[in-house]
């Protein structure tokens, strides 16, 4: 090559250099997007105990380092003869969306921009065409005359579609009914999120935001610990609280004692009475044939 | 072993280098195509570091353009069968070297889609959780494993015959049909399968009542059959283009200054040398050598003489003996290179043995010494196998890219749009003659619902395109380029709107829970997608750059140590 073309061809190659350098450079505001301990780590239901205990420490660590707090975090396992059940009256619900508020603090989701788990849709009397319902209602005071509220979330389907759909195993159903995500293993494709007829799953579009002093500590692996920017998440029964022994955070906080929650395999339960009882029960799209674990009633 | 190693090295470097070279028109191209590349990378970094909220995706409507962009161009890879069925199953000689450009397409395109696939994710650094064996892959229950199976299949199958092809015309030699036929027909099957599967992604959920249509998949195939030959037709006539060599009159006056001069009669040691170039002839005995050199002669010529001109009528073939033949053929008043040869090649056999009117004009490059024989002596030569098959095989793979090709592709769109419009009106009866509640994405489709009406000019605008392209392609009209180009721009245009914002977008409006919220996609997201369709063009014109040459036999084994052969795209007539 002669001087000529070797200074052409150099000048070419730094102009592209150059370039190249110039497009990637938004990649240098990129700050804990990921670590090669995450990058490398196991998909959840392949961990020895051993490695879960590493992977709970990193979380533990890297909650403290970004939230100045130092959070409990487990692996709860599901319950040996339970299995959850859902029931909500909707005679009962007032359409308060204390539910909704709850869950958001019990679950540590982003604040901005928010993700709620619970969306309580506002239904015209004598109408169950969720087409027909309205997502932003706002009066002064609920209920409203010639309405009822039905709040929805993951309904914890037998037959779930995001799990059929997921193309890495990122989600499954776990012994005791609760559909998990490993929130580590998710790629983040949304397809879970069209195949969900309910409207159940939520994608962190962006870095989760949560203010250092609204954050709970106590917190599981397949339940409420952080997520990170690019992961789909979704009510998961509370599982921090379910598996060890406690209500969801929604049933709880509801004014109205519209929600009960408890093992259908325990005939004693309260669960357990109402299917038993109630002659009226819904589950929602019962035609989809999604067969959830989350069925509305009606007092009668 | 190490030869035929470093032999495949050499081709590979060759044609990496080649895709550096071009005249200023390409360098052009490509500088515009790489800004593009670039501006979408600097976008997609912005994504990757502030996540997909730099999009206008949310949670109710969760896809947008990428996902819409990548089941349009899985169309298109799955279009490039089209091409082939007409030359394998049909034995179209006339389409057999414009396969290789469809195949070419179908791989760009399938880069496309891994692309488009890519910039969806919001782990893209999870990825490799979606390999077999390393990874956790929920095959056959997830419909999107299966995408990944088959396109990565497809596009494994392509490269393979493509580039088998065209290493085999590298070497020139006839390529072993054992090798490439079989993965051509799996790849026909493939083709359909890699559209069926991208179709069943949508039908298979049945939370989404407008995709989960039994119809969607005949649709995408009927889109896919209409949009990618449409492309193939503009692609190929680019290339025709660009590599032409100058108009029809300017060359016709050229030529007629050159004057055929008279040659000397053929002697055994003419022969001999063509044999240095052509190991075949050394098989043919001494007498028949003897015999065939009866009415042979070698002439030898200046640059810029015309051995045998398209349309005239006579009996000779030729054989290059030294310097070097281009062949070339008029087009639509253009003079586009066919090939070109060097020592040893041949030319005008085929006119000279069927006693056809020649098809191409062959003129001498640079000053050459040529074999010229009566097509009784060639008969003779090939009566042994070893220059039977030599002299067949180089016979049947020629580039040419004439308007009764791109006529029977203009034919495939045809019968394909039909169908497609048919289709969509009966996925539109079924939806608004039964009047159930599931009409409502329809609805707010076509005419909009609740003062929502974003996508009605878009899925209008698909409408007319769509029908103006199909009465265009009934009508004879559309047999002239010119009205044949605006017809495939118009079927490629209404179809990816008819996909994207008419068949992936309206699937999450109304939300499953009922509620309205609206999709737009953000300005970065556009950049994305612009600096991925760049890309594709960007790879699609260097298999081009690489492929050309080597079907016009400019790149080829023979002028390895050829330093002095310039390869451009538009050589100085």
């Amino acid at each position: 090559m002669n001087r000529r073309g070797f200074l052409r061809s150099s000048a070419v190659f730094g102009v592209g250099a150059a370039a190249l350098a110039a497009s990637l450079k938004p990649l240098l505001e990129l700050k804990d997007f990921s670590s090669m301990e995450k990058f490398l780590q196991k998909y959840y239901r392949e961990m020895t105990p051993a490695d879960m205990e590493k992977v709970l420490t990193r979380i533990t660590n890297e909650v403290e380092r970004q939230y100045g707090l130092r959070p409990h975090v487990q692996d709860l396992k599901p319950m040996d003869g339970v299995s959850f059940v859902y029931a909500l009256n909707l005679t009962r619900c007032i359409g308060c969306r204390k539910c909704v508020h709850a869950c958001v603090a019990e679950n540590n989701q982003s604040r901005s921009p928010e993700i709620q788990y619970i969306r309580v849709l506002k239904m015209p009397h004598g109408s169950l065409d969720i087409e027909k319902s309205e997502h932003d209602y706002n009066p002064e005071k609920v209920p409203e005359k010639g309405f009822f509220y039905m709040p929805v979330q993951c309904q914890q389907c037998k037959k779930p579609p995001c799990v059929k759909v997921c193309p890495v195993h990122a989600t499954w159903q776990e012994d005791d009914g609760i559909v998990a995500i490993d929130y580590d293993w998710c790629i983040g494709c949304r397809y879970c999120m069209a195949a969900c007829p309910y409207g159940a799953r939520h994608f962190n579009f962006t870095k989760p935001l949560i203010p250092k002093d609204r954050l709970n500590p106590e917190m599981a692996y397949l339940g409420n610990r952080p997520r990170t920017q690019g992961v789909t998440e979704k009510c998961h029964f509370c599982i921090q609280r379910t598996r060890a022994g406690r209500y969801p955070a929604c049933l709880e906080v509801c004014p109205a004692g519209a929600r009960k929650f408890g093992n259908i395999l325990d005939p004693e339960s309260e669960v357990s009475k109402i299917l038993a009882t109630k002659r009226v029960f819904i589950q929602l799209k019962e035609d989809l044939g999604t067969s959830p674990r989350f069925f509305y009633y009606f007092d009668v | 072993m190490t030869t035929a190693i470093r032999n495949y090295l050499v081709f590979l470097k060759r044609c990496a280098k080649i895709a550096f070279v071009g005249d200023w028109r390409y360098y052009v191209w490509m500088g515009i195509l790489s800004s593009i590349c670039l501006i979408g990378l600097n976008a997609y970094c912005k994504q990757f570091v502030n996540g997909l909220i730099v999009t206008g995706m949310s949670d109710e409507v969760s896809w947008g353009v990428y996902i819409a962009n990548f089941t349009f161009l899985v169309g298109v890879a799955a279009a490039a069968v089209m091409m082939v069925i007409p030359v394998y199953i049909y034995g179209n000689e006339e389409m057999h070297d414009l396969v290789i450009f469809g195949e070419l397409l179908a791989v760009a395109a399938i880069f496309m889609c891994l692309a488009f696939v890519t910039v969806d994710l919001g782990r893209p650094d999870h990825f490799w959780h979606l390999i077999p064996g390393i990874g956790q892959f929920n095959f056959p229950a997830s419909m999107l494993s299966w995408d990944v199976l088959v396109l990565n299949g497809y596009l494994l199958l392509n490269l393979h015959i493509c580039g088998y092809l065209l290493y085999s015309r590298y070497c020139g030699r006839k390529p072993a049909a054992w090798f490439y036929i079989p993965f051509v027909f799996i790849a026909i099957v493939w083709a359909i399968s890699i559209h069926t599967v991208t179709a069943f992604l949508y039908v298979g959920l049945g939370g989404r009542p407008f995709w989960n249509s039994a119809i969607v998949g005949p649709r995408f195939l009927a889109s896919a059959f209409t949009a990618g030959p449409a492309l193939i037709i503009l692609a190929l006539q680019v290339v025709r283009r660009v590599t032409a060599t100058a108009s029809a009159v300017d060359a016709e006056q050229l030529l007629d200054h050159a004057t055929l001069q008279a040659g000397r009669p053929a002697t055994l040691e003419d022969l001999e040398l063509l044999a240095r170039h052509l190991p075949e002839l050394a098989s043919v005995s001494p007498q028949i050598r003897q015999e065939a050199l009866i009415g042979a002669e070698v002439l030898e010529l200046a640059a810029g003489n015309v051995l045998l001109r398209q349309g005239d009528k006579d009996d000779a073939a030729f054989f290059i003996l030294q310097g070097r033949v281009v062949v070339k053929r008029e087009e639509n008043g253009r003079f586009r290179i066919i090939r070109s040869g060097g020592p040893g090649d041949q030319f005008g056999e085929i006119s000279s043995l069927a006693g056809t009117p020649r098809v191409a004009t062959a003129i001498t490059e640079e000053p050459s010494r040529v074999l010229r024989l009566p097509a009784d002596s060639l008969r003779k030569l090939m009566k042994g196998p070893a220059m039977n098959k030599i002299v067949r095989s180089r016979m049947t793979e020629r580039l040419l890219i004439t308007d009764r090709a791109l006529l029977m592709l203009r034919s495939i769109v045809q019968v394909s749009m039909l169908i497609n419009v048919f289709l969509l009106v009966n996925e539109v009866f079924k939806e608004f003659y039964s009047g159930n509640t599931h009409v409502a994405s329809a609805k707010y489709l076509f005419v909009g619902l609740h003062g929502h009406h974003a996508l009605v000019p878009w899925i209008w605008t698909a409408i007319a395109f769509n029908l103006t392209a199909m009465v265009l392609l009934v009508l004879p009209i559309s047999r002239s380029l010119k009205w044949l180009n605006l017809t495939c721009v118009l079927a490629i245009t209404g179809i990816w709107i008819e996909k994207g914002m008419g068949l992936v977008i309206p699937g999450f409006i109304p939300t499953t829970l009922g509620a309205f919220i609206e999709y737009q996609p953000s300005i970065n997201e556009t950049l994305v997608c612009l600096g991925i369709w760049a890309f594709g063009l960007l790879c699609y014109t260097i298999f081009l750059r690489m492929a050309v040459p080597i079907l016009q036999g400019r790149l080829s084994r023979a002028n390895e140590d050829a330093t002095t052969a310039p390869v451009t795209l538009r050589p100085s007539c």
